[in-house]
């Protein structure tokens, strides 16, 4: 594995202005967390932001493809750049990029006291990657690296959806291990992995005495700062956990309304789990063991 | 005024709230989730939609499912399981209702009395605690479980291991069995046969080997809901709470109130004593604050929320173990792979059991495949072969311990789920200071600072970590008998769902929280009655019958020290949960 990569530590002023704002007293707690809704739309954003939302959205997505990719192979194009891909359906035709991202921008309670700085100390990460976004002349000259979408998306005081750190995450994660991922196919370095350095990825994260802990811990205020190298063990932990029970589940097959499935989901396939669908029981009983229906002392 | 409040409708909370009831006390019930009133309404058999921690049915968090639920901080890979609602955690659980090893107990003198951990035992002795046992087994039903082919081939392994069948409700040593579970048994046509149209009750009563305990029990389908087979609280003491007076003399039902979250405990000087006075709550929906006094305040909130509770309320901690001592049976998990039919997924999540005094114990654990992917993902040793995080242990199981990830998790389930055996690594675990519950610097939720639940996996003590390898090694002796191809150990990071002693009884003022009674040192007229209580990991037996037991003996010195009465459970015979005068009453209400 190659050395991580000693990061700057650069002061954005955007940084400054997100710490001010989430650690200023009062209004700490998560707005986007009680009502999501109002996060959708904010008429007094400046324009420049409306453009780096969607590029971002995109990015976070490919990000995500690449994840669950990795939690059950399949036959699409992410599995097979991560060269371990499989002929039968996997987490692209299960809907599990769907399933994260509707549970990362809608259900995970995570505090925006917490997600703003993260985001603000990725972003101090990602400056020095090089890690460019493709294809997006739209932006103004200065939006076009990653960091700056970014920086300017944290600048302006929306919420930030949290499928947006997560996918930072993974992506600085992503050069470190293979700093040419910065370009290739997909938009986001950490698709543009190998099995194996996504794998390498995940070992930065989870590592105790990483230099991700180490350089994100130095953005947190005191008594923040020290929760900041746990709650990244527990986010690598959880990804891969949620991304593959996502991807084994019935997410994308359910009609909440009428409680029904749509479709047999492709974990249920895949594994052969109760082949004719939902049962009031099943024929299973043997019998009790050795004849025995009670015991006493 | 009431006569008692009682905090939290899981585990212990409503067994507290249906002993007084039945006495004719004045009990009000406060749940801080849901109701789940209408099951087959409610609720699926899908996983995504019922166990997903963040949005499913079974979460933390309030009735309305567009709001998020309540998070928690765990500072390490680990997923605590805690449920909001009437029944708690065991709204998906096992029922499975083991006796707690002796050698947990004052006053054990077996040939092994010193491999326990002989520090945090309970205050009193195993004999004190039997008649307790055996009024909960009595009322939950507890029978002993019916047999599906997993279990058949768990049984197989256990054959070549040189161990007796027990065949009592205490565990005397090293032994397995089929479990002792809190389910009916399987009657009529329950367990032999899948056509769903012979399957409404009464045609079939009791287990129906649907494979759905996780997703919540309501089977037989047209069965009154004290008579679905498995006996989470809400299938049984909570219908017992809220009908007390059709089935105890001088009963007065319970008033339970759900999505009503407790904020605040309120004391007051007595007398120079500091004593219990009262709640306020906060309604979920309206956001108001409610607030009622009572002679008697008992903490059901379970091993994470009661420390929170406590903390939040200003309570005294003088020894400074308030959150210190949980337990969490410091699990494993082992995978086996067959070439035959398993039925894995079918029938009760668990009805076999190996257990291993003084090192812990086995149990097999069918999952379906979402959850099942899950358990093959969680790990404190990397990705196998990939990395190992610093551990990957080898043994007698295939290749180093770790994560089932990506293409081999994909292989190995593709085979078939109904040809996987799973087995869960119980380890029996010492109370330590160090794994415990604060309040999270991370911001407050709308119900005030959140806990924290910090576990240190690696630096367990000596004979804790001794006991996990030892039982990890007996699960594959087990299963490489039962003719497993492939032997897996996922090597779990915690998953903390057998919870325990973070509010321990004992009989030390310097390490407990409780009394032998069951009432804090701190503050007079306040009792806990949940798993917090237990005063150890009892040797590895799944908590909730210990923690039932122990609820009821509280009920019983409350009802003495409090309100002049007598103790019960010696003289009186219990009634069972499934009692018909039960049913009727649930129908009058509409339950
Ligand atoms: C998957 C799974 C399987 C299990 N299987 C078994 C098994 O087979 N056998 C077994 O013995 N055990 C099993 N357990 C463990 C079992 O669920 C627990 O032992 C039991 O539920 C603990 O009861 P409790 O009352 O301590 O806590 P809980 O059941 O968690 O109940 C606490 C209740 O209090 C409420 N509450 C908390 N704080 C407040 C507040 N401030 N105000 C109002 N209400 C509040 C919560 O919402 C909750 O309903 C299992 C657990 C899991 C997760
Ligand atoms: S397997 Fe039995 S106990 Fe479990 S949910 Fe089905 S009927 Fe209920």
């Amino acid at each position: 594995m190659p050395a991580a990569v000693p990061l700057a530590r650069r002061a954005f002023l955007a940084r400054i202005g997100v710490l001010g704002a989430a650690l200023g007293g009062g209004g700490l707690l998560t707005r986007s967390l009680l009502n999501p809704a109002d996060a959708a739309t904010n008429p007094l954003l400046p324009p420049a932001v409306d453009l780096v939302r969607p590029v971002l959205a995109a990015l976070a997505r490919d990000t995500l493809n690449g994840l669950t990719a990795f939690a059950l192979p399949g036959p699409d194009q992410y599995s097979r750049t991560q060269r371990a891909s499989s002929r039968t359906p996997g987490a692209m035709e299960a809907g599990a990029t769907d399933f994260m991202i509707n549970a990362l921008e809608h259900f995970v309670p995570f505090p925006d006291a917490l997600a703003q700085p993260i985001s603000a100390a990725l972003v101090t990460g990602l400056a020095d990657t090089g890690i460019s976004l493709p294809g997006l002349e739209v932006l103004p000259a200065e939006l076009r690296t990653l960091d700056q979408a970014f920086a300017a998306l944290l600048q302006s005081d929306e919420t930030l959806p949290l499928s947006f750190p997560i996918a930072g995450l993974l992506n600085l994660m992503a050069t470190q291990v293979n700093p040419a991922a910065v370009n290739g196919p997909h938009l986001s370095p950490f698709a543009r992995l190998t099995y194996a350095e996504k794998a390498k990825a995940f070992e930065l994260i989870e590592k105790t005495d990483s230099d991700l802990v180490a350089l994100l811990d130095v953005q947190f205020p005191e008594p923040l700062k020290a929760s900041v190298s746990g709650l990244l063990k527990f986010v690598g932990g959880a990804l891969i956990e949620f991304a593959t029970f996502g991807a084994y589940g019935e997410f994308a097959v359910f009609d909440p309304k009428t409680k029904q499935l749509r479709k047999r989901p492709v974990g249920w396939t895949l594994t052969g789990y109760q082949p004719d669908g939902p049962v009031e029981g099943w024929d299973d009983f043997i019998g009790y063991y050795q004849g025995r229906t009670e015991v006493h002392d | 005024m009431r006569d008692v409040i009682v905090i939290g409708a899981g585990g212990g909370g409503p067994v507290v709230a249906k002993e007084l009831a039945a006495k004719g006390l004045d009990v009000l019930l406060l749940e801080a989730g849901p109701r789940h009133a209408k099951p087959r309404e409610e609720w699926t058999t899908f996983e995504d939609d019922a166990n997903n921690p963040l949005t499913g049915y079974f979460r933390l968090g309030p009735t309305d499912r567009s709001k998020p639920a309540w998070y928690r901080e765990w500072p390490q890979n680990s997923f605590v399981w805690q449920l909001s609602g009437v029944g708690g955690t065991t709204q998906h659980f096992y029922g499975n209702y083991p006796r707690a090893y002796p050698g947990v107990f004052k006053g054990y003198d077996g040939a092994d009395r010193n491999e326990y951990d002989v520090n945090h035992r309970f205050p009193f002795t195993y004999s004190e605690m039997v008649p307790y046992f055996e009024w909960v087994e009595a009322i939950m039903p507890v029978q002993t479980a019916a047999m599906g082919h997993k279990e058949q081939l768990f049984f197989r392994g256990a054959e070549t291991m040189n161990l007796p069948v027990q065949t009592t409700k205490t565990t005397r040593g090293p032994s397995y069995r089929p479990q002792e579970n809190a389910i009916l048994q399987p009657g009529g046509t329950a367990g032999k046969t899948s056509d769903k149209n012979l399957l409404n009750y009464p045609q079939a009563t009791g287990c129906t080997f649907c494979g759905y305990c996780f997703q919540g029990c309501m089977r037989p389908n047209g069965a009154p809901r004290n008579q679905f087979a498995k006996r989470s609280t809400d299938n049984s003491y909570v219908p017992m709470a809220v009908t007390a007076e059709v089935w105890a003399r001088g009963g007065k039902p319970v008033e339970l109130i759900a999505d009503a979250y407790v904020t605040r405990v309120h004391t007051e000087s007595r007398h120079g004593v500091l004593t219990a006075s009262g709640v306020t709550w906060r309604d979920n929906v309206s956001g108001d604050e409610h607030r009622e006094d009572a002679r008697v305040v008992v903490m059901s909130g379970g091993c994470t929320e009661n420390p929170r509770l406590w903390f939040n309320s200003g309570l005294p901690n003088p020894n400074g173990w308030v959150g210190r001592g949980y337990t969490d049976h410091f699990f494993d998990w082992m995978i086996g792979s067959f070439d035959d039919y398993t039925g894995n997924p079918k029938g009760v999540g668990s009805s076999a059991r190996l257990d291993y005094p003084p090192y812990g114990g086995l149990e097999n654990v069918g999952l379906p495949p979402a959850l099942n992917a899950f358990a093959g993902t969680l790990s404190d040793s990397g990705i196998r072969g990939q990395y190992r995080n610093g551990r990957g242990q080898t043994g007698p199981w295939d290749g180093p311990a770790g994560r089932l990830m990506g293409p081999e998790l994909k292989e190995l389930l593709a085979g078939g789920i109904d040809k996987l055996l799973t087995v869960l690594v119980i380890t029996d675990d010492d109370v330590e200071a160090q794994n415990r519950v604060t309040t999270s610097a991370l911001p407050a939720d709308e119900n005030g600072p959140i806990p924290k639940v910090t576990f240190q996996q690696r630096k367990r003590t000596k004979r804790t970590l001794n006991n996990r390898e030892f039982m990890a090694r007996k699960a594959a002796e087990l299963l490489r008998g039962a003719g497993a191809k492939k032997v897996y150990r996922i090597d779990w990071a915690p998953l903390i769902l057998h919870v325990q002693s973070s509010m321990r009884m004992g009989e030390s003022e310097h390490n407990s929280v409780l009394d032998p009674r069951g009432e804090t040192r701190a503050v007079k007229r306040l009792f806990i009655a949940d798993n917090s209580a237990l005063s150890n990991g009892l040797g590895g037996p799944n908590p909730t019958l210990t923690s039932q037991a122990l609820a009821t003996r509280t009920a019983e010195k409350i009802f003495q020290t409090y309100f002049d009465g007598d103790p019960w459970v010696r003289k009186e015979t219990p009634v069972v949960s499934t009692d018909p005068r039960i049913s009727v009453r649930l129908g009058q209400l509409g339950l």
